[in-house]
């Protein structure tokens, strides 16, 4: 094999010098515009240790042995025989919009959980009625403040698609345990067992601190608040994810794709530690961590290395930093993979965008995943726009899946010369960048410490600046523009799925919702469950989720709850960047 | 404006939007093109914005918004300033907007809104030419 490789790097000198050098000359060119990869490039490649076969260690090819979402022919939609998903990101205005809205899709045939969005006060902690918070209920999801609106948004699933048979997804993070609790006091008041619950909580407090925002304790206190579900969710959820971690948001909010990687990974390390601090072994909480769906750019092949790294970088961090025995412990679930990116979106020739999630879905495909477009194209013009938009990404991952084939192969750029290489470099990068914020004393004190965001901010400022140079190039915003170019616009024909006339009363609805709540709800009993709660949340070593279901099933609502851990724990302080 | 004297710049995120790439970028690429920029950080009223304005004696206040809220947010900022009798004070604002809001925003006496894509000097320029002698 050496003898190859010295033969082909021999040939490879020739090849530049009699080849390559007169074509550049010709076209007077300095370096080459495009690479070329040999063996060579990949010297010391070793198919079972380095990629080995799908499904097993260390998962580079792929994280199951077959693509697990095998979607019904002509039955419409992807769905998993066995496995029970949620439906699309969706909520807005109130607990009855969003009930609504759902009763709506179930007559379109949807069978699915919901999959929710919440308001921003209620990611961050505070209640419809908040003065602090006027022009933002309702907005980028459902306002939830007490078990009330849980009990509405829940009221089409019931029977066939009672709590038992459906996934919820929640996206909440700084205070999740308090809406997961809304919902396991739900589940209780209907007599279903914890136990028999799916649903899948964001529960990535970390990454708010760095990208997205909507943190509310400080890291120290938040690291608490996860311990408390991982070990809740360990010992009486079996079917409810710990987490979904998000390495796209960090992307989003400009890391590279090594600083994505390597936070992404620092993250989940500081998660599996505050489990393993807890005397739990790792092989019994692990498998239930998830990822929401990691990268996200437009340069198509090293997103494909990227997702093959980031599934040889977690299998290996289990079996060798934890030394984890069950194989499902090392997996990277995530129910997506690679895609364009949702920063790349542009709001210049919005169509554009369809072209951009295609390539991200192939890219998605080769990788592991499924052909899944995403976002919608009408993503930059507001959230949720257009059913349109959306039929046209479903449309288009049919086309990807049905007509192309796409996934009739597994890992199909395994032992290429330039993606191995490619693999190999993004994975060796994002260890040594790992390797310095463990030096820092791990992912919190790198947030505490401002690092992450400086050098997240950093980045941002970077691509701006080539794209601004012209050394970046995004067709339509920097380039191609000229006066011969056609603005092509879009047309929404199909209104809005969220009511306007809704939306636009939502935040006095909501308001008349909760003090309704709280005028009929036993106040005395109230106070004393936010007395205790106080006692509680000053002992370190309390689980405080078993009190918060309680505090749920009393209606006492969500700020109520986070005003006293903010008594408790403090506030973060973002650190100056 | 006096010659010689930089241009203070105000870039804030008012509500509980926490999607700031935008926001520090810009702040980043002003403070390049020769302003001063403050940054407020996440979470901000319009109260609080409007007395780091004052305080800060900025001459631009950049206003960024991904969360939909603008419509009220932005206008309540300029409200404050006219009150505090800061009504000089260019506001500009920026994140999704949608087209159908900007005739609204601009009524209220938002000055400009940039979208996603503008380039840095572009806002820049824009800045120069409106900023009012003070």
């Amino acid at each position: 094999m050496s003898q190859d490789i010295e033969k082909i790097k021999q040939k490879r000198k020739e090849w530049e010098e009699k080849v390559l050098k007169p074509a550049l000359d010709r076209f007077w060119l300095k370096e080459s515009p495009t690479k070329f990869y040999t063996p060579a490039d990949v010297e010391g490649f070793d198919f079972l240790t380095d990629v080995g076969f799908p499904g097993e260690y260390p998962f580079t090819a792929n994280t199951y042995p077959t693509s697990p979402y095998i979607p019904a022919p002509r039955r419409g939609l992807p769905g998993a025989s066995g496995l029970v998903r949620a439906a699309t990101y969706s909520g807005y205005g109130t607990a009855e919009d969003t009930r609504d809205y759902y009763m709506e899709m179930q007559k379109r045939g949807q069978k699915r959980g919901p999959n929710l969005a919440f308001d921003l006060p209620t990611q961050c902690g505070y209640d419809s009625d908040n003065p602090l918070v006027r022009g933002e209920i309702g907005k980028t999801g459902v306002a939830v403040d007490t078990l009330r609106d849980f009990e509405v948004i829940y009221e089409p699933f019931q029977g066939d698609l009672e709590l038992d048979n459906i996934a919820s997804n929640f996206t909440i993070n700084g205070p999740c345990n308090i809406i997961v609790s809304m919902y396991f006091a739900l589940a209780e008041k209907r007599g279903i067992p914890l136990d028999k619950l799916r649903a899948t909580p964001q529960n990535d407090i970390l990454k708010e601190f760095i990208a997205r925002g909507t943190y509310i304790f400080p890291p120290r206190h938040s690291m608490r608040m996860f311990r408390d579900s991982l070990v809740f969710f360990a010992k009486h959820c079996p079917h409810v994810n710990i987490t979904s971690v998000g390495g796209y948001h960090i992307r989003g909010a400009g890391a590279t794709r090594e600083q994505d990687l390597a936070f992404s990974m620092a993250i989940l390390i500081a998660y599996l530690q505050e489990g393993v601090k807890t005397g739990l072994d790792v092989d019994s909480f692990a498998p239930r961590f998830s990822v929401n769906a990691f990268g996200g750019s437009m340069e198509f092949f090293k997103e494909i290395a990227f997702q093959r790294a980031a599934r040889r970088m977690w299998a290996k961090i289990l079996r060798e930093k934890f030394g984890a025995k069950n194989e499902r412990s090392m997996l990277l679930r995530q129910p997506a993979g690679a895609h364009m990116g949702y920063e790349n979106c542009t709001v210049q020739r919005p169509l554009n965008n369809l072209t951009r999630s295609v390539v991200g879905a192939i890219a998605s495909t080769l990788s592991g995943g499924l052909p899944i477009p995403m976002p919608p194209y009408d993503e930059p013009l507001g959230l949720g726009w257009s059913l349109e938009a959306s039929q046209l990404s479903e449309d288009a991952f049919k086309i990807l899946y049905y007509e192309a084939n796409l996934n009739e192969v597994i890992d199909p750029l395994a032992g290429s010369y330039y993606v191995e290489h490619l693999t190999d470099e993004i994975e060796e990068a994002a260890w040594k960048e790992l390797d310095k914020i463990e030096a820092m004393g791990g992912a919190v004190a790198a947030i505490e410490s401002g690092y992450m965001q400086r050098e997240i901010a950093k980045s941002a400022y970077e691509r701006q600046r080539r794209i601004e140079s012209g050394e970046d190039l995004v067709v339509g915003v920097n380039c191609f523009v000229g006066e011969n170019e056609l603005e092509v616009q879009t047309t929404r024909l199909v209104p809005h799925p969220y009511d306007p006339t809704k939306r636009e009363r939502a935040e006095d609805r909501q308001i008349r919702n909760l003090t309704e709540v709280k005028k009929n709800r036993d106040n005395r009993a109230v106070a004393q469950l936010l007395k205790e709660l106080k006692g509680k949340a000053e002992k370190e070593a309390d689980n405080l989720i078993p009190h918060f279901i309680e505090c749920a099933k009393a209606y006492v609502s969500e700020q109520e709850m986070c005003d006293v851990l903010r008594e408790a724990f403090g506030e973060y302080q973002p650190a100056t960047i | 404006m006096n010659e010689g004297k930089r241009i203070r710049v105000l870039i804030a995120k008012p509500g509980l939007d926490g999607h700031d790439r935008g926001a520090k970028v810009l702040a980043l690429g002003l403070r390049d093109e020769g302003m001063e920029t403050i940054y407020t950080g996440l979470r901000q009223t319009p109260e609080k914005i409007v007395q780091s304005a004052i305080q800060e004696d900025v001459d631009v206040v950049g206003l960024s918004c991904l969360s939909g809220a603008h419509k009220y947010l932005f206008p309540r900022v300029i409200e404050l300033l006219k009150e505090k009798k800061a009504k000089d004070v260019l506001v500009i604002g920026g994140g999704i907007i949608s087209p159908e809001d900007i005739p609204f925003l601009k009524e209220k006496g938002v000055s400009e809104i940039f979208g996603p894509g503008t380039s840095i000097k572009e806002i820049a320029e824009y800045i120069r030419q409106n900023v009012k002698a003070r």
